[in-house]
C-alpha cells in the first residue's frame, strides 16, 4: 500500500519539483522582476528532495540520503566560492569593467601585469614581508608564550593583554598606528614620519602586524608548551639540565608540530595582508628606482595592490587576472603546508 | 533516535541558513534611514518613487529634507542613500548593477566614470535646467549629468592675515609676486602669530587627492578659457607634459615648499584645515569645501581666530593667470532602466528657483551651478566663487579627465616626496612626474 503511494507520489514530486526550479531559473535569466523567483527556486529544490527520499529503492536509499544531507553545504559552497572562482577566471580573460565586457581579450591581462614595474615591485615586497613576519612574529610569540608559562605573577593578565591587539580590527588598528607614528613618535624620528618613507614605512607595517598577530601565535605555542608531559620536564631537571638546555633539548622538540602549524599561519596570513596595509599607508610611497622606473607604491603588498587595480583604477579585468595569480600562489604555499603538515604527523 | 532527533534538528538548522541566505534579496530592506547610515543592507526603490545614491556623506541629513519636502509638495517619495566614509562609491554602484538593485539617479565623477556607465544614462539634454547652467555634464553632444554644487580650486587666504601683513591679495598676479608676497608675511611670521606662511600638505595616503589631483589640476587649467583642452589633451596621450607651462608650475611647487609648514608630509586633512582656521597658516592649497569644515567641525577655532574673511587668489604660476578653477566636482544622472520620469522631474523641482534650491544651498551647502538661483549658502567662499563668476575669470577642472585612480596611486606621492626634499630640484621632480604620468598611461 505504502509503497505504492511512494511509486507514485515520487516521480510527481521530482517532476513538480524539477518545473519549479528550471521556471525560477529561467525567469531570473529572463530578468524577470518577480519576487516569487526566490521562494519558488527553494520550495521546488525541498519538493524535488522529497520526492528523491521517496523514491522506491532499497538499494540506493542510503546514497540517496547522503546527497540530501550533503546537498546544502555543497549548494553553499558552490555559490559562494566555486561559482566565482570560475567566473572570475574567466573574466580574467576579458576587458571585464565591472559591468559588462566588450571582448575577449585573451592573455593580455596577464602580460600587462607582468610588465608592470609597480606590481613585480609588490610581490617583491609581499615575499620580503612574508619572510620577516614568518620569522619575527613567531620569535615574538614563542617567547611571550615562554614568558606566560614560566610561572610568572599575573601570567594570565598579560596573556590576555598580549592577545588583546589581535582582537581589534586590522582597519581600526592600522589607524591607531597611524596617528602614533604621525603624531606621537614623530619627534623620534627627525620629524618625518616613518610612515613617509618606504623603508621605514614598511618596517612599521611589520611592527604593527607583529603587534596585531603574535597574541594569537602566542596562544597556539602556549597550549602547545603545557601539553608537554609533566614527567618528560621532571626528568629532565632530575639529570640536572640547565634551563637553556630544557628549552632547546626538550621543548622545542616536544612541540615541532606546533611551529609547524604556527610557520603555515603566519605564512598565509602575511601572504594575505591588506587591512592594515591600507589603514597604515594606503600603498602609497616612493622608490627612487626600480628597473629604471620610479614607483608610487612603495608599500603596496599584493592584496592592495589588487584591490586598488580593480577599484581606484577602475580596471576590473586586470585586477582579476593579478587575483588570479594571487590564488595560484597561495594554492602552491597551502599545498605545501598540507604536504609537509602530514608528514609531521607521520613521524611523531 | 536521540542521535537521529539531534542529526535532523542540525539539518534542519543547515538548511535554514540556506535558506535564508537564499532569501536575502527577496525580504524587504531595511528602512532606509538606516541603510544610509549603515551602507550595509541596499536601500530599495519605494513603489512608483526614486532612489538617490550620493556620496558625501556630510550633506545626508541636508539631502533628506529635500527628499521630505519633494514628498510633501508632489506625493512622490524620495529615498536618499549616502555611501561614503571609506566605501567607494561607484565600485558599490557597480554591485548595485549586478545586483539588479540600481537606483533611479546616481552619483559619478564625469569622464572618469563615464566609460563605465556609457548606455545605461539617460538622455537630459531636453530638461529645462540646462539652459540654466554650465555646468551639466555634456558627452558626445547630450546631457548626461545634473550638477548640483559648485567647487572652486584656488590659494584660499585669510585676509585678516593679509591686511595685517600689508599685503594685498589682488597684487598677487604672477609667480614673482606671489614670492614677494609670501616673503613679506614670512618676515612677519611672529609678529603674525603664523606657523608658516603656506599650509600645503602632501601626506600621500590619505591626502594624495590634495597635492596629486588639484595642486596638479591647476596645471591644465590655472588662466585658460573653461573649454580650453590643450593640456588635458595632450596628457590623454600618454600622459604627456607641455613642458613651456609645466615648468613654471614645478616652479611653484618648489615656492610651496620652501614656505609651508614641514608637517605636511605626514599631516592629515583636518590638522591642515584646523591650522587654517586657527589662523596658523596665511594660505592653504584647499578649495572651496573647507568652508562647510570651518562653519562646522572647526567652528571653535575659526570664531576663536577672529571668524576671519577668507578669499582666493588664482594658482598664478605665470604672470597673467587670473582665474580660480570652478566646477561641479560630480553630477548626478539617472539610470535609464529605472524610474526616468519621476527622476527627471525631480531634478527639475531642484533645480528650480522656488523649488530644492533654498535647501540645497541651506542644508547642504551647496554653491549653486544655476544663474536663476537667488540663495547663498552661508559659506564664507560664497562671495569669492560669485565674484570669480560675475567676472568671468573662472576655468574648468580638466583634470578630472586624467585616467582613473592617477592621484592615488602615481602622482600624490611624488609630491611628497620633493616636500620631504628628496628632489634637488623642481627640474628633477617635474622630470620624475613625467616619468610617472608616462608610465601609468602606459600599465
Amino acid at each position: 500500500m505504502n509503497s505504492v503511494a511512494n511509486k507514485l507520489l515520487s516521480p510527481i514530486l521530482l517532476i513538480a519539483g524539477a518545473a519549479m526550479v528550471i521556471i525560477s531559473l529561467i525567469m531570473d535569466f529572463a530578468g524577470s522582476g518577480s519576487s516569487l523567483r526566490g521562494p519558488m527556486l527553494v520550495i521546488g529544490i525541498l519538493v524535488f528532495f522529497a520526492g528523491l527520499y521517496l523514491f522506491p529503492t532499497q538499494k540506493h536509499h542510503r546514497k540517496i540520503v547522503y546527497v540530501i544531507f550533503l546537498f546544502p553545504l555543497l549548494f553553499t559552497f558552490a555559490v559562494t566560492v566555486i561559482i566565482p572562482l570560475v567566473l572570475g577566471i574567466c573574466y580574467s580573460f576579458t576587458d571585464w569593467t565591472g559591468i559588462r565586457f566588450n571582448s575577449v581579450v585573451g592573455l593580455t591581462n596577464y602580460m600587462t601585469m607582468f610588465k608592470d614595474p609597480a606590481f613585480i615591485w609588490s610581490i617583491l615586497i609581499t615575499f620580503i614581508f612574508v619572510v620577516l613576519n614568518m620569522v619575527l612574529i613567531n620569535l615574538v610569540g614563542f617567547l611571550l608564550a615562554l614568558l606566560c608559562t614560566s610561572g610568572i605573577k599575573g601570567g594570565g593578565f598579560f596573556r590576555a593583554s598580549y592577545f588583546l591587539p589581535n582582537l581589534i580590527g586590522g582597519i581600526v588598528l592600522g589607524y591607531i598606528w597611524q596617528f602614533v607614528f604621525n603624531n606621537v613618535i614623530i619627534d623620534m624620528t627627525d620629524n618625518i614620519s616613518w610612515l613617509a618613507r618606504s623603508k621605514t614605512a614598511l618596517f612599521a607595517i611589520v611592527v604593527v602586524y607583529i603587534w596585531q598577530y603574535a597574541g594569537y601565535i602566542m596562544l597556539i605555542y602556549i597550549t602547545g608548551l603545557t601539553q608537554i608531559p609533566g614527567d618528560v620536564l621532571e626528568a629532565a631537571k632530575i639529570d640536572g639540565a640547565n634551563p637553556a638546555q630544557t628549552l632547546f633539548k626538550v621543548k622545542i622538540p616536544m612541540i615541532a608540530s606546533t611551529i609547524t602549524i604556527c610557520t603555515f599561519l603566519t605564512l598565509t596570513s602575511a601572504f594575505k595582508q591588506f587591512d592594515v596595509n591600507m589603514a597604515l599607508t594606503n600603498g602609497a610611497g616612493s622608490v627612487a628606482n626600480f628597473m629604471g622606473n620610479y614607483l608610487s607604491n612603495g608599500t603596496q603588498m599584493l592584496a592592495l595592490n589588487i584591490y586598488n587595480t580593480a577599484i581606484s583604477k577602475n580596471n576590473y579585468a586586470l585586477g582579476q587576472a593579478k587575483a588570479v595569480f594571487f590564488f595560484i600562489i597561495l594554492a602552491v604555499v597551502s599545498l605545501i603546508q598540507v604536504r609537509v603538515s602530514n608528514k609531521k604527523e607521520v613521524e611523531l | 533516535m536521540k542521535k537521529k532527533v539531534f542529526a535532523i534538528m542540525l539539518a534542519a538548522a543547515t538548511v535554514c541558513a540556506t535558506l535564508s541566505a537564499c532569501a536575502g534579496t527577496a525580504a524587504p530592506a531595511a528602512p532606509a534611514a538606516d541603510a544610509s547610515t549603515e551602507a550595509a543592507a541596499p536601500a530599495e526603490t519605494p513603489e512608483g518613487g526614486i532612489r538617490l545614491v550620493n556620496n558625501k556623506v556630510e550633506v545626508d541629513e541636508g539631502l533628506k529634507k529635500l527628499a521630505k519636502a519633494y514628498e510633501e509638495k508632489t506625493g512622490v517619495p524620495v529615498v536618499i542613500e549616502s555611501l561614503g566614509g571609506g566605501i567607494d562609491t561607484q565600485a558599490t554602484l557597480k554591485g548595485y548593477y549586478q545586483a539588479d538593485n540600481m537606483p533611479d539617479i546616481f552619483v559619478f565623477e564625469g569622464d572618469i566614470h563615464y566609460p563605465t556607465w556609457e548606455g545605461l544614462l539617460a538622455d537630459l539634454s531636453d530638461e529645462a535646467w540646462v539652459n540654466d547652467t554650465e555646468a551639466e555634464y555634456v558627452r558626445d553632444g547630450k546631457v548626461y549629468g545634473f550638477p548640483t554644487t559648485t567647487e572652486a580650486i584656488g590659494l584660499a587666504y585669510n585676509a585678516d592675515i593679509l591686511a595685517k601683513a600689508g599685503v594685498d591679495p589682488k597684487s598677487i598676479t604672477g609667480p614673482e609676486s606671489m614670492r614677494k608676497a609670501f616673503e613679506t608675511i614670512d618676515a612677519k611670521k611672529d609678529e603674525l602669530g603664523l606657523t608658516s606662511v603656506l599650509g600645503y600638505y602632501t601626506e600621500s595616503s590619505q591626502l594624495w587627492w590634495s597635492p596629486g589631483q588639484h595642486v596638479f589640476g591647476t596645471y591644465f587649467d590655472s588662466g585658460l578659457a573653461r573649454d580650453d583642452t590643450t593640456y588635458i589633451d595632450l596628457f590623454k596621450d600618454g600622459g604627456k607634459l607641455d613642458m613651456d607651462r609645466a615648468t613654471p608650475w614645478s616652479e611653484m611647487v618648489a615656492l610651496f615648499n620652501e614656505y609651508t609648514d614641514p608637517a605636511g608630509v605626514s599631516g592629515t586633512y583636518d590638522a591642515q584645515v584646523l591650522g587654517f582656521a586657527s589662523g596658523k597658516y596665511a594660505f592653504v592649497t584647499q578649495g572651496s569645501w573647507i568652508g562647510a569644515t570651518l562653519m562646522n567641525d572647526d567652528k571653535e577655532a575659526y570664531d576663536a581666530a577672529g571668524h576671519f574673511e577668507i578669499g582666493m587668489i588664482p594658482y598664478a604660476f605665470i604672470e597673467g593667470q587670473d582665474t580660480i578653477l570652478t566646477n561641479s566636482p560630480n553630477w548626478w544622472g539617472v539610470y535609464k532602466d529605472g524610474n526616468v520620469e519621476e527622476a527627471k522631474k525631480f531634478l527639475a523641482w531642484c533645480a528650480a528657483d522656488d523649488g530644492g534650491q533654498e535647501i540645497l544651498a541651506k542644508d547642504c551647502g551647496f554653491i549653486s551651478p544655476y544663474a536663476s538661483n537667488t540663495h547663498a549658502p552661508d559659506d564664507p567662499f560664497a562671495k569669492t566663487i560669485a565674484e570669480y563668476t560675475a567676472a568671468g575669470t573662472t576655468s574648468s577642472w580638466h583634470w578630472l579627465s586624467m585616467k582613473a585612480g592617477i592621484g592615488q596611486n602615481a602622482t600624490g606621492v611624488v609630491f611628497q616626496d620633493y616636500a620631504m626634499g628628496n628632489f634637488p630640484d623642481a627640474k628633477t621632480f617635474l622630470d620624475t612626474l613625467q616619468q610617472v604620468c608616462t608610465n601609468y598611461y602606459a600599465n
